[in-house]
Parts: C-alpha cells; sequence; structure tokens
C-alpha cells in the first residue's frame, strides 16, 4: 500500500519519536511504501492565512503547500502519530488538516451542492499512534475529541469503507517502564499487519 | 467581573469578529471589564516549541513574554469567552495551540506532590462561553461530534471546576444562512451577554 505517515512532535527524544521509528519499522518490513512528513522539522505554519480563507471554496492548496497535498491525494493509508494535548491533536497537527485538507484536495464542491464531496476515495486505512498524558477513563469523561476528528470528521472524506486503528498509550503521566515498551511494540505489530 | 474575550478568524472583517464585538459590547454593558485577544492580529505563534516542551514540566514553563501576558489576562478573568469558526469539527489552529501553550502547569492545573493528583487551576473562572459558526447544519455537527465544543466544556472545564456555567451559541449552516438568521445570531449574543 501507498502510506503517508505525518509525525508531529516538537521533542526528537520523545517517547512519540520512538513510536514514529517503530510504526516505520513496520510499515517498511512490510514491505509498503512509505512517504514521512515530520511537521516540526519542516517548520510547517499551522495558522491558516486570510488569504486562505477567503478562496477556502476554490480548489487547491496554497502554492508552499503543494507537496503535502500531493502526498495526501497518493495515499492509500494515513498513519497520524502525535502526542494528544487539551484532548486532540496538537496545534501544528490540527493545521496540517485545517490547510491541507482544502477544496480540491480533499473534497469539492459542485455548482448547487449543498454539501461537499469526498475527493480522497483511494484512502482506505487511517490509522493514529498517540499518547495520551490522562488516564482513558479521563478521556473518555472529557468525550475523545482527537479521535472523533479523526475517526468521524476527516474520514467522512476517504473511501467509504475506510477502516480506523486506534493504537493508543493512556495514562503515559503515570505509567512505567513496561507499558511503554508493551506500547511500541503495539504499534510496529499493528503496522506490520497493516 | 473582568472578562476575556478570545478571538481566533483570520479575516479581521469576518461575522465571527462581528460576533466578538456583541458579546464585548453586552458584558460591556452589563458593567465587566472586558480584555480581548484577537490571536491572528497579534500574529500569535500557534505551535509550542520545542523549548516550550522541555520546559513543560520544570517550574517555570512559560518562555514567551505574549504568553506571560496571556496568562495574566486569563488569571484576572472570571468570565472567558471564545470565539472561533468551526473546522474539521474542530477549533482552528491557533486556537488550539493557545490552550496548549497557556493552560501549562501552574495556570490550567497543577500536581499535586502530597496526592499525586492534577488539581485545576482555573478556579476563578466562573463562566466559559462558547461562539462559534460552523459551514454543516446542526444535524451533521452532533454526527460528527462538536469536537471544539468539547475540549472547551468538558476538557478546559476540568481546570474550572463544575460549578463554572457554561453556555453555546452556534450559526450552524453558515453556508445556507440568511442575513435574518446572522442578524438573529449577533443580537441573541449581545442580549445573553448583557445579562451575564
Amino acid at each position: 500500500m501507498r502510506v503517508l505517515a505525518i509525525y508531529c512532535h516538537p521533542n526528537p527524544e520523545s517517547l512519540v519519536a520512538a513510536a514514529r521509528d517503530r510504526a516505520l519499522r513496520g510499515l517498511r518490513s512490510a514491505g509498503h511504501e512509505v512517504r514521512f512528513t515530520d511537521l516540526y522539522a519542516d517548520g510547517f505554519d499551522p495558522a491558516m492565512t486570510a488569504d486562505e480563507r477567503r478562496t477556502h471554496k476554490e480548489p487547491g492548496v496554497a502554492p508552499e503547500l503543494q507537496g503535502y497535498a500531493d502526498d495526501l491525494a497518493w495515499a492509500e493509508a494515513l498513519v497520524l502519530i502525535y502526542p494528544t494535548w487539551m484532548s486532540g491533536q496538537p496545534a501544528m497537527l490540527k493545521g496540517w488538516i485545517d490547510r491541507v485538507w482544502v477544496a480540491g484536495v480533499a473534497w469539492e464542491m459542485h455548482e448547487g451542492d449543498r454539501t461537499p464531496t469526498p475527493k480522497l476515495r483511494d484512502l482506505r486505512r487511517l490509522v493514529v499512534v498517540t499518547t495520551h498524558g490522562s488516564s482513558k477513563l479521563i478521556n473518555s469523561l472529557q468525550g475523545e475529541s482527537g479521535k472523533r476528528t479523526v475517526t468521524r470528521s476527516i474520514r467522512a472524506m476517504c473511501s467509504r469503507r475506510a477502516r480506523t486503528t486506534w493504537c493508543a498509550l493512556y495514562g503515559v503521566d503515570t505509567c512505567d517502564e513496561g507499558d511503554r515498551t508493551e506500547f511500541l511494540d503495539r504499534v510496529e505489530s499493528t503496522l506490520a499487519k497493516l | 467581573m473582568k472578562a476575556l474575550v478570545v478571538i481566533a478568524h483570520p479575516c479581521d472583517d469576518s461575522f465571527n469578529h462581528a460576533a466578538a464585538a456583541r458579546a464585548v459590547e453586552g458584558l460591556t454593558a452589563a458593567g465587566h471589564h472586558v480584555d480581548t485577544i484577537d490571536l491572528y492580529a497579534e500574529g500569535y505563534r500557534a505551535a509550542m516549541s520545542y523549548e516550550e516542551r522541555m520546559a513543560y514540566e520544570s517550574g517555570d514553563p512559560i518562555l514567551d513574554p505574549q504568553v506571560e501576558e496571556h496568562v495574566a489576562q486569563l488569571q484576572a478573568a472570571q468570565i472567558l469567552v471564545f470565539v472561533y469558526p468551526t473546522w474539521w469539527s474542530s477549533m482552528p489552529a491557533i486556537l488550539k495551540g493557545w490552550l496548549e501553550r497557556t493552560m501549562v502547569p501552574g495556570v490550567g492545573f497543577r500536581f499535586d506532590e502530597k496526592s499525586g493528583k492534577v488539581k485545576p487551576g482555573l478556579k476563578h473562572v466562573k463562566r466559559i462561553v462558547g461562539i462559534s459558526t460552523y459551514g454543516s447544519p446542526r444535524p451533521a455537527v452532533w454526527l460528527v461530534n462538536d469536537n471544539g465544543r468539547r475540549t472547551l466544556m468538558r476538557t478546559l472545564r476540568m481546570s474550572s471546576g463544575l460549578r463554572t456555567r457554561t453556555e453555546w451559541f452556534g450559526l450552524y449552516g453558515m453556508d445556507t444562512a440568511t442575513a435574518a438568521d446572522r442578524t438573529a445570531f449577533l443580537a441573541r449574543i449581545e442580549q445573553r451577554m448583557a445579562g451575564v
């Protein structure tokens, strides 16, 4: 499969960085063709500009983001690797969605349409690799915003049969070395079986 | 009381800006002192930096003078108002980044050494108000979950406590809303805020 992996964490020594390495190892061992993006290393600017907003119904990304749009259109599977902060994707990753999943890339509106037509019909697998500081219970009470953003909101622009896989470690703030090892092993085996 | 209005829309002539202005008018009419943070106009940096992430768990997690100023405004406020367009069922990156960079340990919450538990840091906040516009009609928002609303009304509210009152103003189906819908929405915001 053609796999696009998007990684988002400011600290190259973090647990999420380790998860990224294991995810990529799993994907490559299974023989997938992988394109990889490190949003922090790219210095990606997550704030949609006023110009982009004013023209958001016209197809296409800002010229400097064309490479990101091409990667997304190319992918059959998307792997998002990030820490969950304030229940959701870090601003950096939310901005990648805001600015790259635009008209002409993720969806299109035809004359007279009231709802957008999905455009990423080749995208049939969505995988999230994430860490949560708090427990599963706290995340449930907070409503798991980040999870719904992926499994419901952006998924609506993908293949009708797109499958989502949630590969998460909860309670990072209180977990031990064994939990971390188990998580990293799970990340690699999940992606090796993609 | 003191109110802090945070607005996150890239266009200064946006409907969101009009909504924020009406909220400010209402709150001012009610006798509150209102501070406003217009994230785009201030050139706010959305993404938490490497240095900030490394400082996050230290005793001194705030490195940026702009964040320090926002924290001072936040800590003085009893009413928080957020105004933003909902994109991909959630808030724009710049507002998500504001929460991440402002609600650091010592501000949004603190670790209690004795119990090992997380304690809320925004107990001074009596009311959280959200104002948002949606391209999708209300049932579609309900189906995907209103994730921005949840982040403010549940996640942020864990920092202030269950006694904090919450209020939500949503204009759904923005693309097909009539001028009358918009006018009524703005009027409702001003009227309700004048009663706070």
